[in-house]
């Protein structure tokens, strides 16, 4: 029985200290962000900043990084509203009407499904020169959406699969299908899986940053990440409290949401993971 | 009833189709006839054969990248499975605050690599990062010393910052897992006296491989194509030592290297390509 609580008490001290190590940088990043520029080597101590509030403005206003969420959101919506649409469709045809196309389209997003975007993006950048799309977000929107586009695909084929298939018989009975079958029968019901593919994408849309390095170079159009990096390579390592207030920002809204739906995104990521 | 001349919906998968063969299939394409060119991006492109491919595998700055690379996904892949399969073991029985637990141990997931980088970097950059004036308070000083001038120090912490942020999302998978065990089969595993070494090595093990199936996959594919974190912790210095082959990618795309970056993004797409076609297996062994 002690054997037992001991191991116990071990075993929460350990998940304490991991959860500890988790938190700990963001922490430092917090105090840094509240020191004054003059305070140097931390004097004093190290956990309690001087609340030098001033960083903020000050950092919101050098790093742009105001517009710079603005992109993020345009190109995040922007990307999950036109995979979700798109992939729905495919998923609808894929899923209802298995012909030999169908069937080599699916093989096509699911054998490209994990081939990450790097692999192509010099010669997308040749082309999305040709047509005008460096440096605008609908450009981006392209991008982003291409690569997420595979992973709608498989969520939703394998999703409207699972429907019974009575739910659009009966409407197609009465001749309604295509277009108005998917959205007055089908669509209302893929909510769930529209949250994995969400939860699966959403993040990683906003936090895109080996694509905006190559197709979002002005400043008035770089995402979150993109204008951080330029932001601080601007001072070289210097100016660590502008630097650090910069990535409070940043982060802010990224944890904010993770945090109200993190009931629904840790189950969402659970099931996703049972389904593969 | 069905394929009325009217119906089009088994051609609803067109749009998708369409917008992927512009953006993905035709580029992809595309890049194979350029990497054996030598077109800066700009002007006429001549036709060269495999010399950029020659080229690559002649420059010790490629062959660094590619060692680079390697000993990330490799060490990367190897780590997250291992502490994420911790994690999950510790967090797998309920507990007091599992639910926040989890929560905190997932969050650095959810935050874009390259500001994580950064938060890294304030952390740890020699003489000036909060580490070490953390360790003068205790009157020792940090380990580390000046990691970024030696190389498998630069290469630990890069691997280290990396498994730091995504063990959470290892661990979620690997708690699905164990979650999919049937209780039963543990429960008969005791009766039957097993150790609960021997319960984890053929009991949990074994069911668990789906689990470690997946996730080595997915890390080793998104960790040989890593950008983010190098570019933020150490842009791939001191000189080229820790740049990785995508990193180099975009410089030789900058450069007005065109041709030559294309055969370099081959060359990573064949790297990529093994544990490409496993996820493909077992994606379709799952349909």
């Amino acid at each position: 029985m002690k054997e037992i609580t001991l191991i116990k008490g071990l075993r929460i001290l350990l998940l304490i200290l991991i959860c500890l190590m988790c938190i700990i940088p963001f922490y430092v990043l917090l105090v840094l962000s509240l020191n004054a520029p003059s305070r140097v080597f931390y004097e004093g101590n190290l956990f309690i900043p001087t609340f030098a509030w001033s960083n903020f403005a000050d950092a919101w206003e050098k790093s742009r990084i105001g517009t710079a969420m603005v992109n993020s959101s345009v190109i995040t919506f922007g990307t999950l509203g036109l995979t979700i649409l798109l992939g729905g469709m495919a998923g609808y045809a894929i899923a209802r009407r298995y012909t030999w196309y169908n069937k080599a389209v699916f093989s096509l997003f699911i054998g490209c499904m994990m081939i990450p975007g790097i692999i192509n993006t010099v010669p997308l950048y040749s082309l999305m020169r040709r047509i005008h799309a460096v440096n605008t977000l609908w450009g981006m929107i392209l991008v982003c959406s291409t690569l997420a586009l595979p992973s709608a695909v498989f969520i939703y084929t394998t999703f409207i699969r699972a429907l019974p298939r009575e739910l659009d018989e009966a409407a197609e009975v009465d001749g309604c299908t295509g277009m108005r079958a998917f959205w007055q029968v089908i669509f209302p019901v893929l909510k769930p899986a529209t949250a994995s593919f969400v939860i699966l994408n959403g993040f990683g849309i906003w936090n895109n940053y080996a694509q905006a390095a190559f197709f979002l170079q002005t400043r008035d159009r770089q995402n979150i990440p993109q204008a951080l990096s330029v932001f601080f390579q601007q001072f070289g390592g210097a100016k660590w409290h502008l630097m650090s207030a910069t990535a409070v920002i940043a982060i802010v809204p990224v944890v904010v949401i993770f945090l109200i739906f993190q009931q629904q995104f840790i189950e969402g990521l659970t099931e996703g993971a049972v389904k593969g | 009833m069905r394929a009325k001349r009217s119906d089009y919906t088994h051609l609803m998968s067109l749009p998708a189709l369409g917008l992927f063969c512009t953006f993905f299939i035709y580029p992809l394409v595309r890049g194979v006839g350029m990497s054996m060119t030598d077109w800066d991006g700009m002007g006429e492109a001549t036709y060269v054969g495999l010399a950029n491919f020659a080229r690559f595998f002649q420059d010790p700055r490629a062959m660094g990248d590619i060692r680079t690379t390697l000993i990330f996904a490799v060490g990367s892949t190897l780590l997250l499975n291992f502490m994420g399969l911790i994690y999950a073991l510790l967090m797998e029985k309920p507990f007091h605050g599992r639910s926040l637990a989890r929560v905190i141990i997932y969050l650095p997931a959810i935050i874009s690599p390259l500001i994580m980088g950064y938060i890294w970097y304030f952390l740890l950059q020699p003489g000036r990062g909060f580490l070490y004036h953390a360790m003068g308070f205790l009157g020792t000083t940090f380990p580390l010393g000046n990691w970024m001038s030696d190389y498998p120090t630069t290469m630990a912490v890069l691997i280290f910052v990396n498994v730091w942020q995504f063990a959470g999302m290892t661990m979620i998978i690997y708690l699905a897992g164990l979650k999919g065990i049937p209780v039963d089969l543990k429960e008969a595993a005791v009766i039957d006296g097993a150790t609960s070494w021997q319960r984890f090595v053929r009991l949990t093990l074994p069911l668990l491989m789906p689990a470690i199936r997946i996730n080595v996959v997915t890390n080793i594919i998104g960790s040989l194509s890593v950008f983010d974190v190098i570019m933020s912790l150490t842009e791939g210095g001191p000189g080229y030592a820790t740049e990785s082959l995508s990193i180099y990618i975009l410089r030789m795309c900058y450069g007005s290297r065109t041709g030559y970056s294309t055969a370099v993004a081959m060359i990573l797409f064949f790297i990529i390509l093994l544990p490409v076609l496993i996820s493909i297996r077992l994606t379709k062994v799952k349909e």
